[in-house]
């Protein structure tokens, strides 16, 4: 745009000598700060000038004429603000409409961008790493349990990094959980033991020091670690000589050797990075599969090309050790795949649920609107008679939705920043851990989408009482003359067809929140087990260079429980390696004496090393044989505890107590199996329990290393009176030694159904919202309706209508409008619920009670909604509403 | 208003009414407004405008120059009588 254009903004009349003026200035500005700032200053006064000449003239009330030269943008912008100011005229004088439609609108605008910006920044956002799209992760998939990228064995990861030629970089990343201490406050941190080769597959470079070399996989050489920025700052105050100082971490002295970047994510979030040492041992384990591979493709390599190949070593592997890889393969998986995996469906089932409330909102809108148009008809068909175009009438409507859009887009963007806020906050960790979801922002694509979502609004609900209202009836509305007249049908069809829209969309909403609250209450009532309330859980890791010796540790966990269970108000105390709903995992296939290493299922259990009293504490019943004892400790026989599960699985007809079986293959060390136990569910309630094998761990050579232990004490006291006294325990075996977090098992067990709750809890929020809309939006029709036909109410009454007669003609209208809405929302939902069926737990989609229920509801709330108005219509005056009209 | 337009003369015109007030009163009033007030003035028969020759330090655009009308004038006079009126007795007060 020139300056020329500019200046025809200006009234005509005053253009030149206008111009003239600010030309004069200008040249000395030019002469006296250069052309650019005197450039600036002519653009800005004219723009100056010309707005207040309009604003000046529009509020003396003679508004610029379309001048012979004006050139049409002037006119449409002339007319736009005309609009604007009249639309906003209009808003103002209806405060309650206004209010109503806004808030309606902020709720459903606000809703939608809140949750587009989360499911933007968790499903569509390029993970933080360059060229992610690259980065696959590997795991074992074994099709007879059904389960899909299960981590990986030692052994099998080291032969796929020897074979595999698709990939760049191949790394294996365990988190683990470290204690640093030294000159520094002892704490725990989270760790990261990687491949030298995860830096490279993710495409991070450490921006102070280096990254790990090869070498460092020895486990000679691997004492050197890398610090995330957050831990260099926080625990070492940004020190600038960190790289090459030396840490203590599990009292080993490790060598810092480089710092990550401020940005770094990965999902764990971890402090520290070490390398993943294997020991000469590890390199050939096959049967023990402990962690996940991330790699990235070489450069040209396609996600296929590496899958063929992956394939093709993974049946050389089985080919090569039948026993332990015939029935399982590598798996190649895009890493945001893996790390988005189950918690993708969800958030797109929530958008599409927020996505109706919007439309329940513009709907509810556009009822409104299409209300005061018909009040409007009048003013509307003089216009039009008067012989202003119907484009132009639509146009002017059409600038009022708009109004009021934007006013609720504004107000729905805040109310979006304060959820995102708030999602921040409430987020459980596990859910916080998803990429993006711990930084999610309202940035330029969310306001996009809030843009467009406001701009769709704005015409949905504003095009069809623009239509109807500048239709082509003028001269029937002016023959109609002083009479307020009913609405024609044509009118009344539309707003009957929006609300039954409405109540068809809540419906839905409905279904689907009351079938997810079903689920989510089935899930909470499983019972996992063992008895949860009163369990307080507390992480003990002791560093392998002080507790080297698998008696030291055994000596440092018997005495710690011996003083727990002198303090006043535990009732029990036991330690256990694999805590239920810990996140903790490991699996270990075993052999059965006396049967050949063929077996139709997988031999497979959870190895849980325990203290003998561990099934006492947490109260899992032991459905045959015995339970540990303290006699089971080294020296006695060999034994083990069996889940019901396993007992089932592996010996479907037999007794297995009395039989033995091994965890190792070479020379196998036979455990006789002394009992059955419960089956407990540790990973989430609504997986079946898997296999379990309960160790003593006073059998030091069966269980190996014990040194990271969940203790689980079964106390009355509050878990803030108990973390305390169970932090002493420990400080007086040993001052340095650092705990995890202190938490009841209630905490742990909540925060596996998180995902659950917090669909349920969203979608609940939204379906209640929406039926307040459509609660709103019926009453909205039927009190405008009575107030439409109190003329002919008021003649049927003076004819001999009852008052009953009357509600009952009234609350016929609202049923037809309810039983249709009913009707397609159910449908519709029937329709829907099929995406919703992998999200329940204990519900069918098509459940009828839940129908049924839901209908109710809708029934109900529907009939409050219409029973005032139509109360209002009983109630009226013939005489009154005679003399009206 | 009124005033720095009759102090200028032939020279009145938007710039110079405005450096007028300005120099008088030390207000400095928007360019806007002058236009403003001044199309107000002339629409109510305050002032008469008529346009100068275009010259070339104008980009070749003409002046509207402006000068009072008798209305004008008779109004000047009254307020003037008016705020006289007013100070009489005053000068005591505030001097």
């Amino acid at each position: 745009m020139t300056w020329k254009t500019l200046l025809r903004l200006l009234p005509g009349d005053l253009r030149e000598p206008i111009a003239g003026d600010l030309e004069e200035e200008y040249r000395v500005r030019r002469s006296r700060d250069g052309s650019g700032r005197a450039a600036w200053w002519l653009w800005c006064q004219t723009l100056r000038i010309a707005i207040t000449f309009r604003w000046e003239r529009v509020s003396r009330g003679h508004p610029l004429p379309p001048i012979g030269d004006e050139i049409r943008t002037t006119y449409m912008w002339d007319s736009l603000r005309q609009d604007l100011v009249f639309g906003a005229r209009l808003l103002t004088r209806q405060p309650g409409f206004t209010a109503v439609a806004v808030l309606a609108l902020a709720l459903g605008i606000g809703a939608t961008t809140a949750i587009f910006s989360i499911v933007d920044s968790v499903l569509w956002r390029p993970l933080p790493y360059p060229h992610a799209g690259d980065i696959v992760m590997i795991g074992e998939q074994r099709p007879r349990e059904g389960r899909l990228n299960g981590p990986v064995a030692p052994a099998d990861f080291l032969d796929w990094r020897a074979m595999g030629h698709s990939f760049s970089a191949m790394a294996s990343a365990t988190d683990f959980a470290l204690n640093l201490t030294g000159d520094v406050e002892p704490q725990r941190l989270r760790a990261l033991a990687a491949s030298p080769a995860f830096f490279d597959a993710l495409g991070v470079t450490p921006s102070k020091g280096r990254a790990f070399r090869p070498e460092e996989e020895d486990p000679g050489r691997s004492h050197v670690a890398i610090l995330t920025d957050g831990l260099w700052r926080a625990a070492f105050g940004s020190r600038p000589d960190i790289v090459g100082a030396k840490v203590l971490l599990n009292a080993e002295p490790y060598e810092v050797v480089g710092v990550l970047p401020p940005g770094f994510w990965w999902t764990s979030r971890p402090d520290v990075i070490v390398p993943r040492a294997f020991g000469p041992e590890e390199r050939l384990l096959r049967s023990l599969h402990m962690f996940p591979v991330v790699a990235r493709l070489g450069p040209g390599v396609s996600l296929g090309q590496a899958r063929a190949e992956m394939d093709t070593i993974g049946r050389q592997l089985a080919d090569r050790y039948p026993e332990e890889n015939r029935y399982h393969f590598p798996q190649v998986t895009p890493v945001r795949d893996v790390l988005v995996g189950d918690i993708r469906q969800p958030l797109l089932l929530l958008l599409g649920a927020v996505g109706f409330v919007l439309l329940i909102a513009c709907a509810n809108v556009s009822t409104l609107l299409v209300a005061r148009a018909t009040a409007r008809r009048r003013e509307i068909a003089v216009r039009l008679t008067l012989g202003a175009a119907r484009g132009r009438l639509v146009r002017q409507l059409l600038t009022e939705s708009a109004l009021l859009a934007a006013v609720g887009g504004g107000l729905g963007i805040l109310l979006a920043a304060w959820l995102v806020w708030i999602a921040g906050h409430l987020l459980p960790p596990r859910l916080l851990a998803l990429p993006g979801l711990s930084h999610v922002v309202i940035d330029l694509r969310v306001l996009a989408a809030a843009g467009f979502a406001t701009t769709a609004a704005s015409v949905v609900f504003g095009l069809v009482p623009a239509y109807t209202a500048s239709g082509n009836h003028a001269a029937s509305a002016l023959a109609e003359g002083g009479r307020s007249g009913t609405p024609g049908a044509g009118t009344r069809r539309v707003r009957s067809a929006l609300v039954v829209a409405e109540l068809a969309l809540s419906l839905v909403l409905l279904v689907g929140a009351a079938l997810l609250a079903v689920s989510f209450r089935r899930l909470v009532d499983v019972n996992p087990g063992f008895d949860a309330a009163n369990l307080t859980t507390m992480r003990v890791t002791l560093p392998q260079a002080k507790y080297a010796d698998h008696s030291r540790t055994t000596q440092f966990f018997e005495s710690l429980l011996t003083r727990v269970r002198g303090i006043a108000g535990i009732e029990s105390a036991s330690v256990v390696t694999l805590l239920p709903f810990s996140g903790a995992d490991q699996r270990s296939a075993f052999r059965v004496e006396g049967r050949s290493s063929e077996s139709p299922v997988p031999v497979r259990a959870r190895p849980i090393a325990v203290s003998p009293d561990y099934l006492r504490t947490m109260r899992i019943p032991v459905v045959r044989g015995r339970p540990l004892t303290s006699r089971d400790a080294d020296g006695a026989a060999e034994v083990v505890v069996i889940s019901a599960s396993a007992a089932r699985r592996f010996w479907p007809n037999e007794d297995p107590v009395g039989r033995r079986i091994s965890f190792e293959f070479g020379k196998p060390r036979w455990l006789e199996i002394v009992g059955i136990a419960g089956d407990v569910k540790d990973r989430s309630l609504d997986a079946d329990a898997e296999p379990a094998a309960y160790l003593s761990y006073l059998q030091t050579a069966v269980v190996g290393s014990t040194r990271a232990m969940s203790v689980v004490v079964r106390t009355t006291l509050p878990v803030d009176a108990a973390a305390p006294l169970l932090r002493t325990a420990v400080a007086e075996l040993d001052k340095d030694q650092p705990v995890g977090p202190v938490r009841p098992m209630m905490d742990l067990i909540a925060e596996s159904v998180a995902p659950t709750r917090l669909n349920f809890g969203l979608l609940a929020v939204f379906a209640v919202v929406a039926l307040l809309l459509t609660a709103e939006g019926l009453y909205g029709v039927m009190a405008y309706i009575v107030t439409q036909r109190s003329h002919e109410i008021g003649i049927r009454i003076a004819l001999g209508a009852s008052r009953g007669m009357v509600m009952a003609m009234m609350l016929r209208d609202a049923g037809g409008m309810t039983l249709a809405g009913i009707g397609i929302g159910t449908g519709g939902a029937l329709l829907l619920s099929r995406s919703l069926a992998t999200l329940l737990f204990g519900v069918s989609a098509t459940d009828p009670l839940v129908y049924i229920a839901v209908v109710a509801v809708l029934g109900v709330v529907s009939l409050a909604a219409v029973a005032i108005p139509s109360a209002r219509a009983a109630r009226v005056d013939p005489l009154t509403a005679l003399r009206e009209s | 208003m009124l005033l720095a337009i009759l102090r200028l003369e032939d020279e009145a015109y938007a710039v110079a009414v405005r450096e007028e007030i300005l120099r008088c009163t030390g207000r400095d009033v928007s360019r806007g407004s002058v236009y403003i007030t001044l199309d107000r003035l002339e629409t109510k028969g305050y002032l008469r405008s008529w346009l100068a020759d275009p010259t070339p330090e104008r980009g070749g655009r003409a002046k509207r120059y402006y000068a009072l009308r008798p209305r004008a004038v008779q109004a000047l006079k009254e307020s003037r009588r008016a705020l006289v009126a007013l100070w009489k007795g005053l000068e005591t007060k505030l001097a």
